[in-house]
């Protein structure tokens, strides 16, 4: 079976799709689908394109109108109520405006005060939604999707190709992974697990069988000041860093849901992190900040 | 170390059951017009084997053969519209059992219309669907047109998603008026000139219960009214309305090894002629390869006796039947399904054995001594313009 491997750059990163087809024709068609799905999502929710769903709820922020939203969207706010739920509020769809004080490329850190200005934004609580619109209740505040938008898509990708006919393949948007269709278990994809540390490494393989795997670490975006790091895993509750894992992988039947219980754990402290990844029952990998490594994440079943 | 459905902790629950509301995890995008157009283009054999000499009073015993060629095109209108048109072509020609008599040793014996029936039939079927985010809704209307035969008939469907897109409902109506014109000369006929209506309702329910597995439940209703006796049998008067009802399940799972899928089907009917039935129907979807599909299928059927039927029809009677068709039996039939796929075009073909005994039946009856065996085939080319 030809093994086809198909680059491209959507939604801030770079994707890659590997597919076994032996029809140039159908991987051709199937590998467009996939292409488009990715550039729908990130026009849909990238919060940098000024015509997006997302810019047009942020622009409404504190007007008291709702935008309407279709079940795509108020799936995806339904999902990020749950994560906030789950992880006692330290999820929060609202915390990105913590962006405008915090400038991981400046190699500065920001004003306490600048910080503190913008926590009275932040309060996943105070948004009013529902399946048919969305009401940021303050001028300023914001949602971004940006923490679960990826996983969703990879997995929407891993849909779409199955229903173009291809029967085996791999869907990787940036470390967020789904295998195409029901997935074999007896012939996994070897996957990569990337090093906090060690740009370009890979601090793990693993054999995915089928579901999805997704990674959360601060190796994507920091500050090192003083010796220190500061990663761009952020509280809501404070506005700074938070002192938990440097990376935590989670495979789960979809890519969403692993990303999500990813996040989660990057948000708790770090033995809290690992008492709750135990209990969780999906397959993880974690590496705190010492560099040792948990977890069994060696083979992942569909 | 996949984890164990028990294991599962209430957030994983929670964040599952919440993701799964989102439309990527909402099953085969069923709910979409077809982007391309399809062509296709079938030809069937029906060959009823001869009836056994010692169940025959002399008379022809070359029983039913029809040939049928069916042509089918499908094509997307606009953006959430797409129209099917199915035309078939069918010749029947054979003798058909036309009464069961008494031989001498007591023995019930068929006799066959002398003559061989040559019969034509052309039927003409379109329908348009409209698909909208939560299902798809269709309207048919079907014409079928034979020598002594005329039928119109018109059918409204319409399914609906669920929420989370793990459960389908449907539901159906349909209803035909159908002329009846018996060809005279073979043998004396019934009547000269009738008609009956045909009306039936159905709704089912679909879920998905895995990722890799689906079940499913329906339930119908059908009232039919008027001329409802063969026209062609002697020994025939049958009631002249029939309310009958089915409940039928289905389940299908994929299995990763072999790459295939288990489909079982069970449907029990019953109507007020006291006729019921149970229906099995298992078969197995193998998949080789990303192109080839081989479906080996076996079905198992048995029915039970209408009331008023015998094989030595009491004529005095209200009613009475002889027929075959409203007798106890059993019957096996299995056969296989091949599908392959070549750039654009899928070839298929099917081969069928169906074979009938009264003893292979859980009802109790006498047996018709013209039950009947045959053989099916079909060969089937389409192409999609992609």
């Amino acid at each position: 079976m030809p093994h086809l491997e198909h680059r491209f750059r959507a939604m801030g990163g770079p994707c890659r799709l590997r597919l076994d087809c032996a029809d140039e024709a159908l991987a051709a068609r199937a590998i467009a689908a996939a292409e488009s799905e990715a550039r729908r999502l990130e026009s849909k929710y990238s919060r940098y394109l000024p015509d997006s769903l997302t810019s047009t709820i942020n622009r409404a922020a504190g007007s008291g109108q709702a935008v309407p939203i279709d079940p795509e969207t108020s799936g995806l706010l339904g999902f990020a109520h749950t994560l906030w739920q789950q992880s006692g509020g330290l999820f929060d769809l609202t915390a990105g405006v913590l962006r405008r004080a915090w400038d991981f490329k400046s190699g500065r850190l920001p004003a306490p005060d600048a910080i503190d200005a913008l926590l009275p934004l932040i309060g996943w609580e105070r948004v009013q939604w529902d399946e048919a619109g969305v009401c940021l209740p303050l001028a300023g505040m914001e949602i971004d999707f940006g923490g679960c938008v990826k996983e969703y898509a990879s997995d929407s990708i891993a849909n779409l190709l199955a229903h173009s006919g291809i029967r085996r393949g791999l869907v990787d948007m940036a470390g967020d992974i789904a295998v195409v269709g029901a997935g074999c278990a007896t012939d996994p994809w070897p996957v990569g697990i990337r090093h906090p540390r060690q740009r370009g490494a890979a601090i793990a393989h693993i054999s995915l069988a089928g579901g999805g795997l997704a990674s959360s670490g601060d190796y994507e975006r920091c500050l090192l000041i003083d010796g220190r790091r500061y990663g761009h895993i952020l509280s809501p509750a404070t506005g700074w860093p938070v002192r938990g894992l440097v990376a935590v992988s989670i495979a789960a039947p979809q890519c969403l849901v692993a990303g999500g219980s990813a996040t989660i754990a990057m948000l708790k402290p770090e033995a809290e992190a690992l008492a709750w990844l135990g209990e969780l029952g999906l397959p993880w990998f974690a590496v705190d900040s010492e560099l040792r490594c948990y977890g069994e994440l060696s083979q992942v079943s569909p | 170390m996949a984890s164990r459905p028990g294991d599962k902790h209430p957030a994983l629950l929670a964040l599952t059951s919440s993701a799964l509301l989102l439309p990527a995890y909402q099953g085969v995008r069923a709910d979409a017009p077809p982007e391309f157009i399809e062509l296709g283009t079938r030809y069937s054999k029906y060959e009823e084997d001869n009836t056994q000499g010692s169940k025959t009073f002399g008379g022809s015993s070359q029983r039913y053969e029809v040939d049928a060629a069916q042509f089918h095109l499908l094509a997307p209108v606009l953006d959430s519209w797409a129209v099917a048109v199915d035309v078939q072509w069918e010749d029947m020609s054979g003798a058909s059992p036309w009464f069961v008599g008494q031989s001498l040793d007591g023995g019930p014996k068929v006799i066959m219309s002398g003559a061989s029936i040559e019969d034509t039939r052309t039927e003409v079927s379109v329908t348009t669907r409209y698909y909208y985010d939560r299902g798809n809704a269709g309207f048919n209307y079907v014409h079928s047109d034979e020598d002594d035969y005329e039928s119109n008939a018109v059918a409204l469907d319409g399914a609906f998603n669920s929420a989370d897109g793990m459960t389908t409902y449907s539901a159906a109506i349909s209803t035909s008026a159908d002329d009846i014109e018996p060809t005279q000369g073979s043998v004396p006929t019934n009547t000269l000139k009738d008609n009956k209506d045909i009306s039936s309702a159905w709704i089912g329910v679909s879920r998905i219960v895995s990722k890799n597995a689906i079940v499913r439940f329906g339930l119908a209703y059908t009232y039919r009214d008027g001329f409802l006796t063969d026209p062609y049998k002697k020994n025939d008067r049958r009631p002249s309305e029939r309310n009958e009802w089915a409940f039928s399940t289905g389940y299908r799972q994929y299995f990763f090894w072999p790459d295939g899928a288990l489909q079982a089907d069970y449907r029990y009917f019953d109507d007020d002629w006291g006729v019921a039935s149970h229906t099995l129907d298992l078969a197995w979807h193998q998949n080789l390869g990303e192109r080839t599909q081989l479906i080996p299928f076996l079905r198992y059927y048995s029915q039970g006796e209408a009331d008023f039927f015998a094989n030595i029809a009491d004529t005095d009677k209200r009613h009475y039947s002889d027929d075959y068709r409203l007798s106890s039996f059993g019957a096996v039939s299995g056969g296989l399904r091949v599908r392959h796929e070549i750039g654009n075009w899928a070839l298929s073909a099917v081969g069928e054995r169906y074979e009938t005994d009264e003893s292979w039946g859980v009802y109790s009856g006498q047996e018709s001594p013209a039950l009947v065996n045959y053989w099916r085939y079909s060969f089937g080319l389409d192409y999609i313009f992609r």
